[in-house]
């Protein structure tokens, strides 16, 4: 049941291949990979870059799997600077015994500092070289956050270290390892488990056109919003605490492809909307990427005046 | 015979840090404290949306998101000359009360107890709990496959004395894997006003969007006394076994002296007294926090802005090449001198504080239990104990808070934002004493500086040449093998650093 036939890795890793922009000489490495993801538990290798720590936090959040069973049973966490043991030298050759054996999956959770490699390290190695060894020798990479898929925050506007995405980084590099995108700020634990979980059992799940689990991200917020017949019916919040639509609140679940209005967050006990928050968009290419696009909008006092 | 043990990098704390300790016959003669990891928050939020401040800044830190948020709008609310409403100011006590029992719970075990914990001895448990023999079947099963590193993430670790008294040992692995539970379930608790965790969705200047109904009050309750039991059924009990069985911590680790708490949670909605409550200690003598006597110095930070500011004229211009410098974290400076801040400061500082007789015969019958005085809190096992009487303290609060909201009443008072405003939010993380400050310029965000709570304790050099809270920590402090330097790890850990927020 869970497991594909050959002729249906080939294909899938074709598609891949086309996403990921590789010429057709990379086909049967691909398949290569996802085959024997699908066939063992691999370990999981999770390396932070510029991160606020949150997607991992979110992890520890998830409801689908308990947290202890999670590291204990579902997945080999090889290593995580957060929850890992070892520390030091130690750490740091660990990391290097997990990069030399290889055939692992590489979760990736934050940003690149392109233009200002001093502007993160591990163990004294800048973290986008890090990033490149451990992503050559892994089976796939799982870009966690916004950070890691999009540039997130420190990839905004203005920012001084040049930040980009885990995966553009990889991209520049020249670094072909097959890398699936999950966004969100923070990342929802179910995307990340459930993503997780069809990498190991089944292969890499079909992916968007931005490389994100279409399962998850297929669909337009505004459509599964609750509050969607406000909208229809044009009854709007007009300020934060309103019944209604919070479009004009600056919402941007209309241009969002998330499905946090059904799922919600934190064990299913409330979401963004849900709670009178206008969605941020985190899920999205564009989310915090623009000065000039805010979060959350309020009428300027002159404004209101005028 | 000098040597040089680079922890690089600490793990189990949040994000990139990096620690040097020279060793000279067996002891720490000084201890460098490095941030490793710099994204520019202060750079991206000028030019944007005031109200983009409470979202953006939350992402300085995945652990510590609610208390940025808080900070942002409470420094916006004395920009807009705002008086938050009275739900709203319960709800928001009630979300960051969250995050501090989920933040403490997870410290002492997930990050702190595995420096204590022989989780190695689960493969001789013989006992008859389920979640304990699961794990001894697991561990066994790692160590006999040819997994890369078996039993990660708990194996390997430093080789040292941990944990002996094999009851006590099983009891706290049971409990560190009930804590995974309580941790996510505090967030659960918070997430009913916050929209989600981490993260909060909610916090707005003038309250929270989230509305205050019976059934939420109810919700978080039920949540409340869940954790209540697991802080007053394990957390505390557990804390006294880990300090009765190394007694010697509480003479280790022992910080600059000087602490300092901004205080937290207003008692109760319109009041200007604050639950967990502010002061300065110098000296061994009490003052008032003054908001004017900040500064940061950056002589042996990587930026090239001037050094010594006021946050509110702050600047942040990073140069990554600069010569001298060892660090991304800037040096606060409270009237030119050292400060810790945390848990710990702010117990001391309501210990001292006549009105709160409470805490103060909470931390008198600890001491008594374990034997020790007041002055030997100024330790390793000092801060882990305050951190755990502090938790069960807001957790008790929070059922006051829940008794005095008003269901179905306003969360939030309208506002608009001034073209120009200057304002400050000084809050509590659960890791210490937070600041931001905001000027608004032109209906925008002309200058946005924070100060953190892990930039004064893991702060580098000043300009005097003067050594942070962390580094005078660990002077002087003996490593037996400087190949396992838990005792360095140890004193790094009681301090909960979180780096993602002391550099941003």
């Amino acid at each position: 049941m869970n497991s594909l036939s050959r002729r249906s890795f080939i294909e899938l890793s074709t598609k891949l291949c086309a996403l990921m922009g590789l010429g057709a000489g990379a086909i049967p490495r691909v398949a290569e990979a996802v085959e024997e993801l699908a066939s063992g538990n691999a370990p999981v290798l999770w390396l932070q870059g510029q991160s606020c720590s949150g997607c991992s936090v979110s992890l520890l959040d998830a409801d689908a799997i308990a947290p202890a069973h999670l590291i204990t049973r579902y997945i080999n966490l090889s290593f995580h600077q957060t929850l890992s043991a070892t520390t030091g030298t130690q750490a740091v050759e660990t990391v290097n015994k997990i990069i030399a054996a290889g055939g692992y999956i590489l979760v990736v959770e934050g940003a690149v500092p392109a233009a200002m490699p001093r502007a993160c390290a591990f163990g004294g190695e800048p973290f986008g070289e890090q990033l490149i060894r451990a992503a050559k020798a892994a089976k796939a990479v799982v870009a966690v956050g916004s950070c890691a898929s999009f540039g997130g925050i420190p990839g905004a506007e203005n920012n001084p270290t040049g930040a980009i995405s885990a995966v553009q980084h990889l991209k520049n590099q020249g670094v072909s390892t097959p890398a699936i995108l999950i966004p969100g700020c923070p990342c929802h634990p179910d995307w990340l488990l459930g993503t997780l979980t069809h990498v190991l059992k089944v292969g890499i799940p079909p992916l968007d056109a931005l490389g994100r689990p279409k399962a998850f991200f297929s669909r337009l917020m505004h459509d599964q919003c609750a509050r969607f017949p406000d909208y229809e019916r044009e009854k709007f919040a007009k300020t934060f605490g309103d019944e209604g639509c919070l479009f004009k609140l600056g919402c941007l679940g209309p241009i969002t492809h998330t499905d946090c209005a059904l799922r919600q967050w934190n064990g299913g006990v409330n979401s963004c909307i849900r709670a009178g928050a206008p969605c941020t968009g985190c899920g999205g290419e564009q989310f915090a990427a623009k000065a000039n696009l805010p979060f959350i909008t309020k009428k300027r006092a002159a404004q209101q005046q005028g | 015979m000098s040597k040089t043990i680079d922890l690089n990098p600490v793990t189990r704390i949040e994000g990139h840090l990096a620690v040097k300790v020279e060793i000279q016959d067996g002891k720490v003669a000084s201890a460098y404290v490095a941030g490793e990891m710099f994204r520019g928050f202060e750079k991206i939020l000028a030019g944007r949306d005031p109200l983009d401040a409470q979202h953006i800044t939350q992402r300085i830190c995945g652990v510590c998101p609610v208390e940025h948020g808080m900070a942002s709008v409470l420094a916006q609310e004395m920009a807009y000359q705002l008086a938050p409403a009275p739900n709203g100011v319960l709800a928001r006590n009630l979300i960051q009360a969250a995050n501090f029992i989920m933040s403490h719970i997870s410290h002492f075990y997930l990050l702190s107890g595995l420096d204590f914990v022989d989780v190695a001895m689960i493969v001789d448990y013989k006992g008859g709990d389920s979640a304990l023999a699961a794990l001894r079947d697991w561990v066994k099963g790692q160590i006999n496959s040819r997994t890369v590193i078996p039993a990660a993430p708990f194996l390997p670790r430093y080789a040292a004395k941990y944990l002996q008294d094999a009851d006590a040992n099983f009891s706290a692995l049971r409990h560190y894997l009930d804590a995974l539970e309580m941790r996510a379930l505090a967030h659960r608790m918070g997430a009913i006003f916050a929209g989600k965790l981490p993260h909060a969705a909610t916090l707005v200047p003038g309250g929270i969007t989230e509305k205050v109904t019976a059934l939420k009050i109810c919700e978080y309750r039920s949540a409340l006394d869940t954790l209540r039991e697991f802080i007053d059924r394990a957390y505390l009990p557990d804390v006294v076994a880990v300090a009765k069985s190394f007694p010697e911590y509480f003479n280790v680790g022992r910080g600059c002296g000087n602490f300092m708490a901004y205080g937290a949670f207003p008692v109760s909605a319109g009041s200007d007294a604050k639950f967990l409550p502010s002061g300065v200690l110098m000296d061994g003598k009490a003052q008032p926090v003054s908001e004017r006597a900040i500064t940061e110095d950056v002589a042996r930070s990587l930026y090239s802005s001037a050094s010594g500011r006021r946050p509110s004229e702050g600047e942040t211009v990073a140069d990554p090449n600069k010569s001298g410098a060892y660090s991304w974290l800037k040096a606060p400076r409270y009237n030119g001198a050292v400060m810790e801040v945390g848990a710990l400061a702010r117990v001391l500082v309501a210990y001292q504080d006549s009105q709160n007789g409470t805490m103060k015969s909470a931390v008198d019958g600890l001491l008594k239990n374990l034997g020790r005085e007041a002055g030997d809190l100024n330790s390793v096992m000092g801060r882990h104990a305050a951190r755990a009487l502090e938790c069960k303290s807001i957790a008790d609060q929070c059922v006051r808070w829940l008794d005095q909201m008003t269901p179905d009443g306003a969360t939030f008072t309208d506002f608009s934002i001034p073209e120009t405003g200057r304002g400050h939010g000084l809050t509590e993380a659960a890791r210490g004493a937070l600041g931001h400050w905001i000027d608004i310029r032109d209906f925008k965000i002309g200058n946005y500086q924070c100060v953190v709570p892990t930039t004064w304790n893991c702060s580098p050099r000043d300009d005097r040449g003067v050594p942070g809270p962390m580094e005078q920590a660990l002077a002087g402090l003996a490593v037996a093998d400087p190949e396992n330097p838990i005792e360095a790890a140890r004193v790094i850990r009681s301090f909960d650093p979180c780096l993602a927020c002391a550099v941003h």
